[in-house]
């Protein structure tokens, strides 16, 4: 756990009159703000909140539970899911660029398309809620977890080789103990996504439920029930984050160790790297084909490998479908770019402030968390409205989605900082600034370039997200237009792109990661 | 957890499972048969006559069990009723014409708005009263619904270079907050709720200014109509009688619509106002002569004008009159 967030039980004990009257002073000024705000219907004052939870009690608990369940199921599938493939990769090292990859382009499909075959497939009820909020955490839980499974020291498994044991004696006395840290992690940015991702299933028509309530007061200009629905989705992400945490504190986690490693030369054949990006290739088309067979799903809606092929490069019209295409990409790419940066340089930044400075982590994380926890629907106007339709406010939109991940999977990392180093330091009475750049940057590296892996997909969702909603430009709103217009070709040609892109993307951070861990955490590289 | 595959096979897994069901549910001494409507938004009064003939049995009586699939933002209604897990799906001529060329194997078989919904909506101290209003204004929309904008322009001569287009979500915040000043929305949503919370306001319905689109359409495929007519009879009567019964009453049908989706989180008030907005646009002279749903050749003449300025041309087989025809007849 890290120290930060250890502490914040903590200190609220020790200032609970100089919390109070921050938390009074805020609420005073919020309502006065939506007061004076009234006529533009920006802002719900918390007494209207208080009053729309009162009115509608039984309506917004009934709403509640309905999500809460389908997100704690889709919390236990898509973290058991995550775990187990990184598990995988640990004992099938030779599956890692596989696996990775498949993750990767899942974690890509958009809801424009994932929402009409789920709900085909499952019918009414709430199968496509579950498995859209298991969607939604899978991926941040795989790629921690597979670097804690890794963060053990060299001589350690030298030992278990020594004493003639296997890879799953390893496993269980090494590598487990070693990834429990990361999993909390992994936990803790899963709980609000989990949440997130359930109520964002209710998109595809669901009876009822907090996302059902979302779009309905968004329409009807009713402040009050947004507002309410944001603090019940900001509350119970607050407390599963605690509670995560909590629990990870409870298991009396190991303190870490100094992890001593050799640094590893690349020393691979010339064509295993084309050879697995080909064996992904095959695997991702087979998997695409084989499952839209299996259910048997209409050419219409689900279109495969060889109908986007048709559509891109073969058919009538392929020229010009490519350049409407392409041209939507460059577009989007261009606001990526620096949105990505800016939301993993926030995460990594704050996650170091809040470590120099602990007592401000009480008043930030809720924040973070509450942002991490909203329908980017309900926050997305506010944004707009503070930042414009330009590229601010897109760089705004896709920093908020990925800075959360980013900044937890760092205070984490953080704090993975080995006692002994951190002794050696305070021997010499380094000053903070010192030990943060020689002992903790260092110990974070491994947890940063994980989030910054996790960053790629989420950051161009994030993007596809705010062109759909407040610029109408690049692929987002294509996507959004020829979904409307059943123009599916389009949209998986779409979608191949972006997942073709993320690839590629990801290849990229992989090996400025490589670079840079096999000079500072070797650990990581050995297999 | 349900677990449905679409496929022809398939249906009879699903005919199957409602066997099933039949044994263990109460039911009544016809066989029923059940398949599932789809929705094209959330419950709301949109659907009252539907939820009348839910409640006053006018499906069961036919020997039909219908499932009322609501829609919601990524729920289009073409997938599931190319898929067959909905036998109709409630669409509109251009949501429609667009699939059909895609290669969906749909026909319109009844037209329950038959005045287009679309309206540019604006605040009354700046209002946009008829298309030429348009020019120099800024309108907040969907992008996906430019091809809407460019056929009003088109049919009223309207210069569509001097309209400045804002991508804005579907509410009614950007109008009110000032970013835009007008939207197009529909007349029965968005205006309803900005009366609700006492802000003044003005639609302009597309349909008065020669934009005739078909809406809140029924759509099913070739192979249900060849295959499925006495299902698809029985749905349509339904449909017909208790949308009859919403013209008599529509007060009534708004307050079983909030009586029956408890969990909907509907505005009584709301629902109320939009029930009545909404009169206008599905009950006319043709109607009144004819029955709830009908379609003309002139009307389907007009609509075909229509789709080709949104460039989704379509010919008059898309329209298919012979289920509202054993209907009425």
């Amino acid at each position: 756990m890290s120290g930060a967030l250890a502490q914040r039980g903590r200190l609220a004990a020790r200032l609970p009159g100089g919390a109070l009257i921050a938390l009074l002073l805020a609420l005073i000024a919020w309502e006065a703000i939506a007061r004076l705000t009234a006529q533009s219907f920006f802002i719900a004052a918390p007494s209207a909140i208080v009053a729309h939870m009162t009115d509608h009690a039984g309506l917004l608990w009934r709403a509640f539970a309905v999500t809460l369940w389908a997100a704690v199921r889709g919390f236990v599938w898509g973290n058991l899911a995550g775990v187990l493939m990184a598990l995988l990769v640990v004992l099938l090292p030779r599956a890692e660029r596989l696996v990775a990859t498949l993750a990767l382009l899942v974690f890509c499909l958009p809801l424009v398309a994932t929402g009409p075959i789920l709900r085909v497939l499952f019918g009414p009820g709430e199968g496509p809620q579950v498995t859209l909020a298991a969607l939604a955490v899978y991926y941040t839980t795989f790629l921690p977890v597979l670097v804690g499974l890794r963060a053990a020291p060299q001589g350690w498994f030298d030992l278990v080789r020594s004493y003639g044991r296997g890879r799953m004696v390893a496993l269980r006395e090494v590598r487990l103990p070693a990834a429990l840290p990361y999993l909390v992690a992994g936990l803790q940015i899963a709980a609000p996504a989990a949440f997130l991702g359930a109520m964002v299933g209710e998109f595809t028509g669901a009876e009822r439920g907090l996302g059902v309530l979302t779009v309905r007061a968004l329409r009807a200009l009713d402040l009050p029930a947004t507002w309410s629905i944001a603090v019940i989705a900001s509350a119970v992400s607050v407390l599963a984050f605690a509670a995560v945490g909590w629990a990870g504190r409870r298991l009396d986690l190991a303190p870490p160790q100094v992890l001593l490693a050799s640094p590893v030369e690349a020393r691979q054949s010339r064509w295993r790297g084309p050879g697995e990006a080909l064996l992904a290739l095959v695997v991702t088309l087979a998997l695409w084909k084989g499952a839209m067979e299996l259910f048997a799903l209409p050419r219409f809606f689900a279109k495969r490998p060889e109908d986007v092929w048709a559509y891109m490069v073969s058919g009538p019209g392929a020229e010009a479908h490519r350049a409407k295409l392409l041209g939507a990409m460059a577009e989007t790419l261009s606001f990526t770019a620096p949105g990505y940066v800016a939301g993993l340089a926030f995460g990594a930044g704050l996650a170091v402030v809040l470590t120099l400075a602990p007592r401000a982590a009480s008043l930030t994380m809720p924040v973070a968390i509450a942002l991490r926890s909203i329908p980017i629907v309900a926050t997305a106007p506010l944004i707009v409205w503070a930042l414009g339709r330009g590229a601010a406010g897109t760089i705004a939109v896709v920093a908020v989605m990925i800075f959360f991940p980013t900044l937890v999977a760092c205070l984490h990392g953080l704090a993975r900082t080995p006692r002994a180093v951190l002794d050696l330091f305070e021997v010499y009475a380094a000053e903070r600034w010192r030990r943060m750049l020689g002992a903790q940057l260092p110990a974070m590296l491994p947890a940063f370039f994980a989030s910054a892996r996790m960053a790629i997909p989420a950051a161009i969702l994030a993007v596809t997200t705010a062109e759909w909603l407040a610029t109408g430009r690049g692929v987002g709103a294509l996507m959004a237009t020829v979904a409307s217009t059943s123009d599916y070709g389009m949209l998986w040609s779409a979608i191949a792109l972006i997942g073709l892109v993320a690839v590629i993307v990801h290849g990229l951070v992989g090996a400025l990661e490589r670079w840079v861990l096999s000079r500072t955490n070797a650990e990581q590289l050995a297999r | 957890m349900t677990f449905r595959t679409p496929t022809r096979r398939l249906f009879l897994g699903g005919a199957l499972t409602t066997a099933t069901a039949g044994l263990i549910l109460p039911r009544s001494a016809r066989a029923q048969e059940a398949v599932n409507f789809q929705l094209s938004w959330l419950h709301s009064v949109q659907f009252g006559g539907s939820y009348i003939a839910q409640d006053k049995g006018y499906w069961s009586d036919n020997g039909l069990e219908v499932s009322l699939l609501p829609g919601g933002p990524n729920a289009p209604v073409e997938p599931p009723v190319v898929a067959g897990t909905a036998l109709v799906g409630i669409s509109a001529a251009d949501y429609t014409a667009a699939a059909v060329n895609q290669g969906a194997p749909f026909k319109i078989i009844g037209v329950a708005m038959q005045k287009n919904p679309f309206a540019i909506a604006s605040l009354a101290e700046n209002p946009v009263n008829s298309p030429a209003d348009l020019v120099g204004k800024k309108i907040g929309m969907a992008l996906a619904n430019m091809p809407v904008l460019e056929a009003l322009c088109a049919i009223n001569d309207v210069d569509i270079d001097a309209i400045e287009v804002v991508p804005t979500q579907y509410d009614p915040a950007p109008l009110v907050q000032g970013q835009v000043d007008c939207l197009l929305c529909w007349a029965t949503d968005l205006p309803v709720a900005m009366e609700i919370q006492g802000i003044d306001n003005v639609t302009m319905l597309l349909a008065d200014h020669g934009y005739a689109v078909h809406s809140q359409t029924y759509i099913a495929t070739e192979d249900s109509l060849a295959n499925r007519r006495d299902e698809l009879v029985a749905l349509m009567k339904g449909e017909v009688m208790g949308w009859q019964d919403y013209k008599a009453d529509p007060a009534a049908a708004a307050a079983l619509t909030v009586e029956m989706f408890p969990d909907a989180g509907l505005d009584p008030e709301t629902q109320r106002l939009q029930a009545e907005r909404q009169v206008p646009l599905m009950f006319s002279d043709l109607t009144e002569a004819e029955g709830f749903g009908w379609f003309t050749d002139e009307t389907v003449a007009a609509n075909i004008e229509t789709l080709e300025l949104l460039g989704k041309p379509v010919s008059a087989d898309l329209w298919d009159r012979s289920i509202l025809e054993e209907v009425h007849g």
